[in-house]
């Protein structure tokens, strides 16, 4: 019996898994971060490094949760951490809304096309100073 | 033989109410000599009466041409129509609507990844990433969340190839390709519209 449990839960977590697993490249796939970093630093023979590079954050990041396996690291390796974690959401949130296609239209609209750096300038200010002020004033929790 | 006129229709025509759009200003032409005369040919007077937006094909203007000189090989060799887009005396956006603007986004943006942060409990996710890497539990580990914060929008900048006015490379960021195939498919759109509106009317008149 206990061994039946154990196979029902080793392939609910392997399905859930591959199902998580899929959904997240298909997402980083569909927003076309790979080819714009790779584009932007002409660094198209090593595609297939940002793949695994990818899938062995996606990895070692679950199984370090998972286990709860403290580093001991000081402060302030945290830092470029964090900065790293700061630039992959922007570049995701930036793709997002790209793929929603706003800015073009409201542009076009409000006959603003010359000024579509500064709406650009906008929307990246806002998000860094919405961010910061989250973390030090706001509080929900 | 029949001297050869080769002519390129232009895709798009800027033009003021009651300009008088003539050859010269739809097409470009090749040929000679014989471009003197047929290039003040009056094609379009511009107005507003049928809306912002008139397509000319390149029918009509063979026919102008031939018209005037019956004996000239005109060939076109390019897009077959011609979309003028007549404008009212260029209105600059008011600096007040783009401010507006700006602070729409600005804050709008701001709440929005507010929002985000909240739906992915980036929170905590901060305080257990701050645990696993230092070993301590910190309620606001404002040491990897403010760079964190700032890295946000070095890659939104990234990703639209702009730091502010200056740009990383000669490639369009995806905003300007954005905008680029937004306009693409309107004059696609003026063209077909325009075509079926031409249709519509010679066959009411016809009737």
């Amino acid at each position: 019996m206990e061994l039946l449990y154990s196979l029902i839960l080793i392939f609910i977590g392997l399905a859930g898994g591959i199902a998580v697993g899929s959904g997240f490249v298909a997402f980083i796939t569909v927003l076309d971060i790979v080819p714009r970093l790779v584009q932007m630093t002409k660094a198209h023979r090593f595609i297939r490094g940002c793949e695994y590079s990818i899938v062995l954050g996606v990895l070692f990041f679950t199984w370090i949760d998972f286990r709860g396996w403290e580093m001991g690291f000081p402060d302030w390796a945290t830092i470029p951490l964090g900065l790293t974690m700061g630039i992959f959401v922007g570049l995701l949130a930036a793709a997002l809304t790209e793929v929603i296609n706003v800015l073009p239209i409201l542009a076009k609209r409000l006959r603003m096309q010359e000024h579509l750096l500064y709406l650009l300038m906008a929307m990246a200010l806002g998000k860094v100073a919405g961010s910061i002020y989250q973390w030090m004033v706001f509080r929900v929790w | 033989m029949k001297p050869i006129l080769y002519l390129r229709l232009k895709k798009k025509v800027q033009a003021q109410p009651g300009q008088l759009l003539r050859i010269k200003d739809i097409c470009r032409l090749a040929g000679g000599a014989v471009c003197e005369e047929i290039k003040e040919i009056p094609v379009y007077a511009a107005s507003l009466n049928h809306g912002n937006y008139t397509v000319i094909d390149s029918l009509d203007i063979l026919g102008l041409i031939s018209e005037q000189a019956p004996s000239l090989d005109v060939r076109n060799v390019g897009p077959t129509q011609t979309i003028i887009e007549v404008h009212p005396p260029a209105k600059e956006p008011r600096i007040i609507l783009v401010l507006l603007v700006w602070m729409i986004l600005f804050v709008g943006s701001g709440l929005a990844i507010m929002n985000f942060h909240v739906d992915v409990s980036m929170q905590e996710v901060h305080q257990r990433i701050y645990y696993l890497v230092t070993g301590r539990h910190v309620h606001q580990p404002l040491i990897l969340q403010i760079p964190y914060s700032i890295g946000i929008g070095t890659g939104m900048i990234l990703f639209f190839n702009h730091l502010f006015k200056r740009r990383f490379n000669e490639e369009p960021s995806p905003m300007e390709l954005e905008m680029f195939l937004y306009q693409e498919t309107i004059d696609q759109y003026v063209i077909n519209d325009e075509k079926q509106k031409v249709e519509r009317d010679s066959h009411g008149t016809s009737v």
